[in-house]
């Protein structure tokens, strides 16, 4: 009996031992869900023998308010989208960027550099942009019946919808149908919104944004929103599943590379990123996630289908006609509590 | 006519109960990605699961934390329970109400009230915030286990001890404890189980360094499509499977 | 020195029990009185405005949600649950440990992996509706995921052997001798289960309901998963006032209000058992 007692002591010590000691070459990373395939951060642990510990999250909101919460104890890099980068810079969450750590980040595309929520670029490296529009599935539902953000509220619909379950890309449709931009500071016209959202909910069967493609690859939904990115994933299953670029204009989001101001394994998040942007890495993420790459020197080495893909690389016109999310500032807090009211019921 | 339709009842409850699984299980052995037909039986979703780094050591951690955590609570939980039973002090009705609310608290509430705790206090989120509130969730329900059992026992046993010039460690050795083994051993089985499964709260208290099992399979799952998900439930199914022979072997030694 | 045993003990647990239950709990009261704050949580200042925007009609709606999910489902726990434990109360012995293991096997499997076989078997392509289909019995799919029925239906496949095991627990004391001595006297089966069956396993179905219906409160991620996070249930409301809008004072409000329910519900719980216990003797 006594043997045994030791025996499940020493089990357990061993066990323990990894948790007290230290290993060195780790990279923590929080990310979207399905947002670097896996195959790429295999590559990555091969080449330099750095660990990759990788966490995902569903919302900006999410992985906010994580990193506030563990201050000091956490992650290496994260991947918010601008209106985020710009309010954690703000509240000083965020570290500036060793570019000479990053060399392959001279091959950055201009156009989606140097913006207002980070001049210069000092916090954020841009990791992939991409847009929120609608999905149809064909089969079932004629694609001239959905142009626009407005045929979502036909009563038709009632049931059936799939919204993303994100704040900001919801308020975009009401904000967009009511010709107001998406990015209103606007209370009076947020509140319109919201009261426009309202007579959308009972045409609402879920929210998703963990992987919306799913409830449309299982034939749970038919027609709502989605990601270009997951349309493009899930038309690789089914044909029938068409991307739609909606009338009154698509969302637009780029997402960035930052460093929280506490990471410990700076130099290998750098490291990380660095091998993000290389252009045959920036490839295959965007074959495999469906969304464009602002690493230009990738674009050449893409497969014919892809760049000639309308839903991972929209046309100029289609951009102009959209628009990009950019930080609300303060605003956010009204969003916030319409948006809860809206998920109340009420 | 009554046995026919007992016998019914049980197989449509058991049907209701077991369905599910099944489906898991021949999932876990399903050429096909998606689950939606039979493609062909194969073993490649368990190499795929063995071969996924971080799942692998979250289940490590799972383990290391539900062992940690059932044989530290079931030592205080024991101890708790008689004291408890056997003793009257000041702040007693106190603690038996404490361990009440604690058992019927939502665990959403517990675990924020921990992190509340665990910030306040500079506890660093991982390993030890981890195994600190797993105990504490875990302790009512052993404290139960372990007092049901005692109430069962007969008094003038102790009686009998003290009467014969037994100390009281030495009453607890000898007498209390191998009475209790049963009940101790319900309690790790019951607190394992809790703790293994247990998503809320383990996810409000833990860090990104330490990553567990349940969350894990919650980001798995809601993404819902890797058949490794399947493969390493089916892997529960039979590890549960054992764990109750193993159980039912153990306690029929015990009873020899 | 010599230990003193009953000191140690003593202090230990209180001790443990001071410093991992109170004082959290203690906290979550303390806060719930401060002044929100979006930056830094809360402000170190007393305050009822968490308590009075809990009185916002939304949050009741919420609340009502919540328990009706959780009632229903504790209902339904416990017409499926009760003939289950009734008839093994009444088999032979050597057979209801296989019974109740048999119940047993699928509860250790994580929860979290039931649900989503829940979702494989609801979904439009899912084993039922394909079977009703290939029966004949329906022309289409039906739509079960993301409704009410596939979270009432996953809430009751988690909660089952909560409900059977209390009663289980009662009704093996049971004293089988008082139905028949019933039936010789001319009572009728309903009467029977009226008057003696319902009342002698009253604390039963008390303690069974109160272990799914605390339980089926709190737990938001079956609702997430099977219901499509539509609408907001009272759990994942206070993570998010915690986590999403940093209202950690209104949080801790509302789950001070749930606690005070759960203890009301206990001491309900607890006045009945003693009426009973009286009762029974007199």
């Amino acid at each position: 009996m006594k043997k045994l007692w030791m025996a499940g002591l020493f089990t357990w010590l061993v066990f323990l031992l990894p948790v007290c000691g230290f290993s060195s070459d780790k990279v923590y990373v929080y990310n979207w869900t399905e947002y670097i395939p896996d195959s790429v951060i295999q590559q990555f642990t091969e080449e330099t023998g750095i660990k990759v510990i990788y966490t995902t999250y569903d919302s900006n909101e999410t992985m906010y308010a994580k990193l506030k919460l563990i201050e000091g104890d956490g992650y290496d890099l994260v991947f918010p989208s601008t209106y985020f980068v710009a309010r954690m810079k703000n509240e000083g969450m965020l570290q500036p960027l060793n570019y000479n750590l990053l060399p392959n980040a001279s091959a950055l595309d201009k156009h989606l550099l140097n913006k207002a929520y980070d001049p210069e670029n000092k916090y954020s490296v841009p990791y992939m942009w991409g847009s929120t529009g609608i999905a149809v599935n064909t089969d079932v539902i004629s694609p001239d019946k959905v142009t626009s953000w407005k045929d979502l509220w036909n009563p038709e619909f009632k049931g059936q919808l799939l919204l993303q379950d994100d704040m900001r890309e919801v308020f975009h449709m009401a904000l967009r149908i009511l010709g107001y931009s998406s990015n209103s500071r606007n209370p009076e016209e947020i509140k319109d919104a919201y009261l426009l959202l309202q007579k959308l909910m009972p045409n609402v069967l879920l929210f998703n944004s963990d992987s919306p493609r799913l409830p449309y690859m299982a034939g749970e939904v038919n027609v709502g929103m989605i990601w270009n990115g997951e349309a493009w994933m899930a038309q690789e299953e089914n044909d029938n599943i068409v991307y739609i670029y909606p009338k009154e204009g698509a969302n637009f989001w780029v997402d960035s590379f930052v460093i929280p101001a506490q990471a410990k394994n700076v130099e290998n998040a750098h490291a990380f990123i660095n091998f993000m942007l290389r252009p045959d890495i920036a490839k295959i993420c965007v074959e495999e996630n469906g969304y464009a790459t602002p690493v230009t020197t990738a674009l050449p080495l893409l497969d014919e289908e892809v760049r000639e893909s309308k839903t991972v690389f929209p046309d100029g016109a289609t951009i102009d006609a959209g628009e990009f999310q950019t930080d609300v500032g303060e605003a956010l807090e009204i969003y916030q509590g319409y948006w809860e009211k809206l998920r109340s019921g009420l | 006519m009554m046995k026919r339709f007992q016998g019914l009842y049980y197989a449509f409850v058991y049907f209701f109960l077991y369905l599910p699984i099944v489906v898991l299980v021949v999932n876990a052995v399903n050429s096909n990605r998606y689950g939606l037909k039979w493609d062909g039986f194969t073993l490649k979703w368990f190499s795929a699961m063995l071969q996924n780094d971080g799942l692998m050591e979250a289940a490590g951690n799972s383990m290391l934390i539900a062992v940690s955590s059932a044989t530290l609570v079931t030592a205080l939980g024991g101890i708790s329970a008689v004291v408890l039973y056997l003793y009257r002090f000041r702040g007693r009705k106190i603690i038996s109400g404490l361990l009440m609310i604690m058992m019927m608290i939502p665990d959403i509430i517990l675990a924020i009230a921990m992190l509340v705790l665990f910030i306040l206090m500079g506890v660093p989120l991982g390993f030890w915030s981890l195994l600190l509130a797993h105990i504490t969730f875990c302790l009512p329900f052993s404290v139960v286990t372990v007092m049901s059992r005692l109430q069962g026992l007969d008094p003038s046993l102790l009686d009998a001890a003290r009467d014969l010039g037994a100390s009281e460690s030495q009453t607890m050795k000898r007498v209390v404890f191998p009475l209790l083994r049963p009940a101790l051993f319900g309690s790790w089985l019951l607190c394992f189980t809790l703790s293994v499964d247990d998503v809320i709260v383990s996810s409000f208290v833990t860090g990104p360094s330490f990553d567990v099992l349940p969350l894990k399979i919650f980001s798995m799952v809601k993404v819902g499509v890797k058949p490794e998900v399947n493969a390493l439930a089916a892997v529960f199914i039979l590890g549960s499977i054992l764990l109750v022979i193993l159980s039912q072997f153990l306690t029929k030694e015990q009873q020899k | 020195m010599r230990i003193n045993y009953r000191n140690t003990t003593i202090s230990l647990v209180v001790g443990w029990m001071a410093v991992f239950s109170g004082i959290p709990l203690l906290l979550l009261l303390g806060v719930s009185f401060l002044q929100p704050d979006q930056q830094r949580y809360f402000l170190f200042n007393f305050s009822l405005t968490a308590y009075q925007d809990l009185l916002d009609p939304g949050y009741f709606q919420v609340f009502l949600r919540s328990m009706y999910y959780a009632a229903t489902t504790t209902c339904i726990c416990l017409v499926v649950g009760y003939p289950f434990a009734w008839f093994t109360s009444r088999i032979a012995k050597k057979y209801r440990i296989v019974v109740l293991v048999l119940l047993m096997i699928p509860f250790w499997t994580n929860s979290l992996i039931r649900t989503y076989a829940v979702r494989l078997l609801l979904g439009t392509k899912g084993l039922v509706n394909n079977t009703l289909l290939a029966l004949g019995l329906i022309d289409a799919p039906i739509r079960m995921m993301y409704t009410d029925f596939a979270v009432v239906l996953g809430l009751v496949y988690l909660m089952l052997p909560f409900m059977i095991l209390p009663l289980y627990a009662n009704m093996e004391k049971f004293d089988h001798r008082l139905v028949e001595a019933a039936r010789d006297l001319g009572s009728t089966g309903l009467t029977t289960f009226r008057k003696i069956i319902f009342p002698l396993t009253l604390p039963g179905i008390l303690a069974g309901c109160i272990m799914v219906f605390v339980p089926a409160m709190g737990l938001f991620y079956v609702a997430f998963l099977l219901g499509g996070a539509k609408k907001n249930l009272i759990g994942n409301l206070i993570q998010q006032k915690f986590l999403i809008s940093q209202n950690w004072p209104l949080g801790a409000a509302m789950s001070v209000v749930l606690i005070v329910m759960m203890i009301l519900m206990l001491g309900c719980y607890g006045l009945i058992l003693k009426r009973f216990s009286t009762a029974g003797r007199g």
